[in-house]
C-alpha cells in the first residue's frame, strides 16, 4: 500500500477495516514529514510524541469496536495560525499572542470530532500576510517540485506537506490567494469556501471582512469530505452562514456536461502567455467532460483589485497597530512595509469599499454569471518564479510585485465567491494552477467538476517512493 | 469624496508616529493615494443607501447550493 499516494478518504478505510493500524499510517507520515520538511522547510512544530499517543488510542478503539469517525486516526496537519488548546500558535511571526489558548478553534474542534490526528504545526508566511512563501523571520518555504522556487503562500507548508506525499490533505485561509497560490505553485487543489461557509472562530485574523478558512489535498474527493465537515454554522462566529451543508461527498459525481464555462479573454490577457495556454489546455479537457466554454465579463478588474486593498490593508493595520508602534522590528520588512501602507488609506476610503462590495457581487451575478455557471481563470499570473526572483524584502519593487503575483486571486476575495483550484497539466515542467469561480455557496458545482477533471489529471506527489 | 494624501512629511494622520524611512513613507502615501483615486470614482457612483452588510445579504440571497 502507498500510503504517500493514498487520499484521506482512503486512508480512513484502510484503518477502519485494519488493513493498516492508525500508528503504521503516523509513523509514515511523520517519517514523510521530516524528509519534506528537510527539502522545503514546511514544519514549524512537529508533535510526533503527542500523534502517536493518540494514533494509539485511536487503534485501540476502533480494536475494541467502537464506532469510526470519517477521519478516525487519519494523520493530518495545518497551517499554523489555529488556536489549539493549551498553546500558542506561532501565526509564522514574532509577535504571538500573549497566552496559551483556552479552547480549540472551531475548525480543529470539528476536524477532532472527526478523529483526525495532527502531526505536526505547518509553515505560513508572516501572519498570512504574503502571496509567496517568503518568511523573514522563520525562513522562506522551498518547492518539493524544486526547492529553488517559491511554494506561495500565505498556507506554504500545507501545500508543501500535500504536494510532497507528507499529509493528505490540511488547513490553510485565504485572504487574497492563500490557499490558491500555494495549491498552484505546489501542483495541489484547494477549496477556498464562500466568505462565511466556514467559521474563523480561533483563527488569526488578517482581514476580518475577506479571511476565508478552507482546505489543501490533493484529492478533490478529500476536499468535499473535509469541507463538509467543517462548513456550518457556530455561535462563536457570526459571520458563519446558517445556511445547511449540503453533502458534498454526495454530490461529486452529479453531472457536470452542460455546465457553461466562463472565459473573460480580457482579464486572462494579460497573464503570460505560457499561463494562458496552460489555461486553453484545462479548458479543453473539461470540454471533454461536456463544459462549454462562453465568453464572459468581470466588472473592471483593476477597480476590483484596489476595493480589495482599501478593504484588506486598513483591516490588517488596525489589527496590527499597537504592535507596529511599540514592536517594529519585530516584523519582518515585507509585512511592516505592507502594514505601513494601511496607515495612510482614510476611513472614508476604506468604508467606501466595504459599502461598494454589494453593489460590485450584485453587478457580477447578474452580468458576468448571467450565462455562465463557472468561471476559470488563472491563480499565477506567470510560470513559476524562483525564490530569489521574489527575495525582495520591503524595498520599493515590493507593491508591483506583490500585486503581479496576486492579480488573479485577491479581487475574488472582494466578491467573496467559492473557488476551486486545481493543478494544471505538468507535462514534466514545473506546477501551475487555474481557479474555478462559482456562484455563492457552489462549492458542490465546482467540486464535481474538479472530481470530472480529475479523471483525466490524476493527483500526483512531487516526490514518490521508488 | 476621497481624502487628500499628505505632503512628504509625517503630518497629523494615523501614520505620523510610525517609525519609517522617508522613501518607504513616500511610497506608503503614493500607494494609498493611487487606492484613493479609485475609492472617489466609486464614491461618485455608489448610492447613497449602499451598506457594508448588502454584500453578506446578498451572499445568502444569492446562494446555490
Amino acid at each position: 500500500m502507498q500510503l504517500e499516494q493514498l487520499s484521506a478518504r482512503a486512508l480512513a478505510a484502510a484503518i477502519h477495516a485494519k488493513k493498516i493500524s492508525s500508528v503504521e499510517a503516523t509513523t509514515a507520515a511523520i517519517a514523510r514529514l521530516e524528509a519534506a520538511h528537510a527539502l522545503t522547510n514546511c514544519t514549524l512544530s512537529l508533535e510526533a510524541e503527542e500523534a502517536l499517543a493518540a494514533a494509539k488510542a485511536c487503534d485501540q478503539a476502533l480494536g475494541a469496536g467502537e464506532p469510526a469517525a470519517p477521519l478516525a486516526g487519519v494523520p493530518l496537519a495545518h497551517k499554523d495560525m489555529f488556536d489549539r488548546k493549551g498553546r500558542i500558535a506561532s501565526w509564522g511571526a514574532r509577535i504571538r499572542a500573549p497566552a496559551p489558548a483556552t479552547q480549540d478553534a472551531t475548525v480543529i474542534a470539528r476536524y477532532k470530532a472527526a478523529g483526525a490526528l495532527q502531526i505536526a504545526a505547518l509553515h505560513l508566511t508572516e501572519f498570512a500576510f504574503g502571496p509567496t512563501g517568503h518568511n523573514y523571520v522563520l525562513g522562506h518555504a522551498r518547492n518539493p517540485w524544486d526547492p529553488t522556487r517559491i511554494t506561495g503562500g500565505s498556507s506554504a507548508g500545507t501545500a508543501a506537506a500535500v504536494a510532497y506525499g507528507a499529509i493528505p490533505a490540511g488547513l490553510g485561509s485565504d485572504t487574497g490567494g492563500s490557499l490558491r497560490l500555494p495549491a498552484a505553485a505546489c501542483g495541489v487543489a484547494s477549496i477556498k469556501p464562500t466568505w462565511g461557509r466556514v467559521s474563523r472562530a480561533g483563527a488569526m485574523p488578517l482581514s476580518p471582512a475577506l479571511d476565508t478558512i478552507g482546505v489543501i489535498a490533493r484529492h478533490v474527493e478529500d476536499l468535499a469530505l473535509m469541507l463538509g465537515l467543517l462548513a456550518g454554522p457556530d455561535a462563536r462566529d457570526p459571520a458563519a452562514s446558517p445556511l445547511p451543508v449540503p453533502n458534498y461527498l454526495a454530490r461529486l459525481d452529479d453531472p457536470v456536461s452542460g455546465l457553461r464555462l466562463g472565459i473573460d479573454a480580457a482579464v486572462i490577457g494579460s497573464a503570460h502567455p505560457d499561463v494562458q495556454d496552460m489555461l486553453q489546455q484545462v479548458t479543453k479537457i473539461l470540454a471533454k467532460q461536456g463544459l462549454v466554454a462562453t465568453p464572459c465579463r468581470f466588472p473592471d478588474w483593476q477597480t476590483l483589485d484596489h476595493l480589495v486593498q482599501l478593504t484588506q490593508l486598513p483591516d490588517c493595520s488596525a489589527a496590527h497597530a499597537h504592535y507596529l508602534r511599540t514592536r517594529p522590528d519585530d516584523y519582518g520588512p515585507q509585512v511592516r512595509a505592507r502594514l505601513e501602507v494601511g496607515h495612510f488609506i482614510g476611513a472614508i476610503d476604506h468604508l467606501t469599499a466595504l459599502r461598494a462590495r454589494g453593489g460590485y457581487l450584485a453587478r457580477t451575478l447578474q452580468e458576468t454569471f448571467k450565462d455562465i455557471d463557472i468561471a476559470i481563470l488563472p491563480i499565477l499570473a506567470d510560470p513559476l518564479p524562483t525564490i530569489a526572483e521574489l527575495d525582495i524584502g520591503g524595498g520599493p519593487t515590493l507593491q508591483a510585485a506583490m500585486a503581479r503575483v496576486v492579480k488573479y486571486t485577491r479581487p475574488i476575495n472582494y466578491l467573496g465567491l467559492p473557488t476551486l483550484a486545481l493543478p494544471v497539466p505538468r507535462n514534466g515542467g514545473l506546477p501551475n494552477g487555474i481557479q474555478l469561480v462559482g456562484r455563492p455557496y457552489a462549492e458542490a458545482q465546482l467540486l464535481a467538476v474538479g472530481r470530472a477533471y480529475q479523471r483525466e489529471v490524476p493527483p500526483e506527489i512531487a516526490r514518490p517512493l521508488a | 469624496m476621497a481624502q487628500q494624501p499628505q505632503e512628504d512629511q509625517k503630518g497629523s494622520g494615523p501614520a505620523a508616529d510610525l517609525d519609517m524611512p522617508p522613501e518607504r513613507r513616500r511610497a506608503a502615501q503614493a500607494h494609498a493615494a493611487q487606492l484613493a483615486l479609485a475609492a472617489a470614482k466609486v464614491a461618485a457612483e455608489l448610492p447613497l443607501g449602499a451598506d457594508v452588510d448588502d454584500f453578506r445579504r446578498l451572499l445568502m440571497t444569492e446562494a446555490r447550493p
